[in-house]
């Protein structure tokens, strides 16, 4: 059951790889020719369709503009608030022009080497569409953009899902419906069993007894990461955790809650490791004390690649529809989308799998490093006596018998018998 | 030969090398995951949590990587 989907993986990996390579040739050399062009054909930019943007984007319908905000430093030094319902309109008021505020892909309209030529043609072109380019103030200069993006809007929206699904929920086990009856209705059967599945399987296997104090914070990033990943796969959805500001905020959360959580052996074994001869301590301690960063900033890349590969491979299977439409002409187009087109359904449900792998992965991480930080390490001598091999529990368990870790034989009748077991009760 | 191509190609090439290197290594780790699990079924669930414990580190290292990549290819 498990080796079928993992077969089946390797083909679309390798055609998704190879998707990547056909759309990059094709794509670029397009744009250089573009260029030139004065007829713009439409491109499929599959970066830009996962990148964060001042819109919400209903293709074929219309396009929503989200409202901007801006502390603008104006020419007098003064600070002051701009606020603007769209960037349409922010434009039209005449404070603001199109053009590159940040740049986004440089590379997509000239090589990087002569940026002076391309930021010419770039804001000429921006003028046509502020909402791709950006906009910069006619006078003065933007100390801070609060504007609302896509991403932050799908993230109000997983926070406002969170606050509509557990407050009522939250309340029902106050009046006791699920304490001291069954739970009651579909949805608090299917969320008691996610948060009964963190409690058991990610909580108190990485902390032990300390785990009803930082439950809050798992669950809320599960959830709330999980909610952010499926809100991504619905159509015209966008996925707030493919934007790397949002992944290192959370593990940022991650990050601090460690800290806090540290006891004294946890500093002491970053800043004074024991057992460590006195020169290794010169290379161990700046380690260690990186370790603390790159946890917590690897945990916010993890995410943030993830969520974003697999839009990308969506996008490069369909795109590879168009480029090979394009190069081969329109019927070999329609014939690759025989293939492409359940490829993508393929991914998609992949992505499924992997929207709920990776809140799992983040929220187990999360509770590893903030159990390994909490862990008191005072109990070093005396679990020596229980240290029994694999082999010999095996042994005992398989003759139904069993210590109870004091070195008390138990009789224990029904337990699964590992193979060493049977191997070593088989005769010679 | 331009600079900035060669840090495309060594970007390319740097990223090929990190896929290489953490699917080998995860590869391994969910081999003998499995294997165990497969010798010893009642221990599958410590294993799970080990095998992801470990595969996230060996992808911490893979990322770090993949991050000097995405440095060369943009800087």
């Amino acid at each position: 059951m498990f080796l079928v989907p993992r077969l089946r993986t390797l083909p679309a990996f390798l055609l998704s790889l190879f998707a990547v390579v056909l759309l990059a040739g094709p794509v670029s050399a397009q744009g250089h020719e573009d260029a030139q062009d004065v007829v713009h054909e439409e491109e499929l930019d599959a970066l830009h369709h996962s990148a964060d943007g001042f819109y919400l984007d209903f293709t074929p319908g219309p396009k929503v503009q989200l409202p901007r905000i801006f502390v603008v430093r104006g020419e007098d030094g003064g600070l002051g608030f701009k606020f603007f319902g769209s960037t349409t309109a922010a434009v039209e008021s005449g404070e603001f022009v199109a053009g590159a505020a940040h740049g986004e892909d440089p590379e997509a309209h000239g090589a990087p080497d002569d940026h002076g030529e391309a930021a010419s043609t770039e804001s000429a072109e921006a003028h046509a569409d502020p909402l791709e380019a950006g906009i910069v103030p006619a006078h003065g200069e933007i100390v801070a953009d609060l504007s609302f993006t896509r991403h932050t809007i799908f993230m109000m929206l997983a926070a406002l899902m969170l606050l509509i699904i557990f407050l009522p929920l939250g309340a029902k086990y106050r009046k006791g419906i699920g304490r001291t009856s069954a739970p009651k209705g579909r949805l608090q059967n299917a969320m008691e069993a996610l948060v009964i599945y963190v409690r058991e399987e990610i909580a108190k296997p990485t902390m032990g007894d300390k785990y009803a104090k930082y439950m809050p914070y798992l669950l809320s990033a599960f959830f709330f990461i999980l909610f952010g990943n499926l809100l991504g796969l619905f159509p015209f959805g966008a996925t707030m955790t493919s934007n790397i500001a949002v992944t290192a905020v959370l593990a940022g959360f991650t990050f601090v809650v460690t800290q806090f959580a540290g006891t004294k052996d946890y500093w002491g074994h970053i800043f004074n490791p024991p057992g460590v001869p006195f020169l290794v301590k010169f290379i161990m301690v700046p380690i260690e004390f990186l370790g603390i960063f790159t946890k917590p900033f690897a945990l916010a890349i993890r995410l943030f690649a993830n969520m974003t590969a697999g839009h990308l491979v969506i996008l490069s299977l369909i795109g590879l529809i168009f480029s090979f439409g394009q190069i081969f002409g329109d019927a070999v187009g329609w014939g690759t989308s025989l293939a492409a087109v359940p490829m993508t359904v393929f991914v998609y449900c992949l992505e499924l799998l992997i929207a709920f792998i990776q809140a799992y992965v983040f929220t187990i991480l999360s509770a590893l490093f903030i159990g390994m930080a909490a862990a008191e390490h005072e109990h070093h001598g005396h679990d020596d006596h229980h240290d029994q091999t694999a082999h010999e529990k095996a042994v005992q368990v398989s003759s139904g018998m069993s210590t109870d870790g004091n070195g008390q034989i138990y009789h224990e009748p029904e337990k699964t018998v590992g193979t060493e077991a049977v191997l070593a009760l088989a005769p010679a | 030969m331009d600079p900035a191509s060669l840090g495309y190609l060594g970007a390319g090439l740097g990223a090929g090398l990190v896929a290489l290197g953490a699917g080998l290594g995860i590869g391994r780790l969910a081999a003998s995951a499995l294997e165990g699990a497969a010798r010893q079924p009642e221990a599958s669930g410590d294993l799970r949590t080990t095998m992801i414990i470990a595969a996230a580190l060996i992808e911490g290292v893979a990322l770090f990587g993949l991050v000097i990549c995405i440095i060369l290819a943009t800087a």
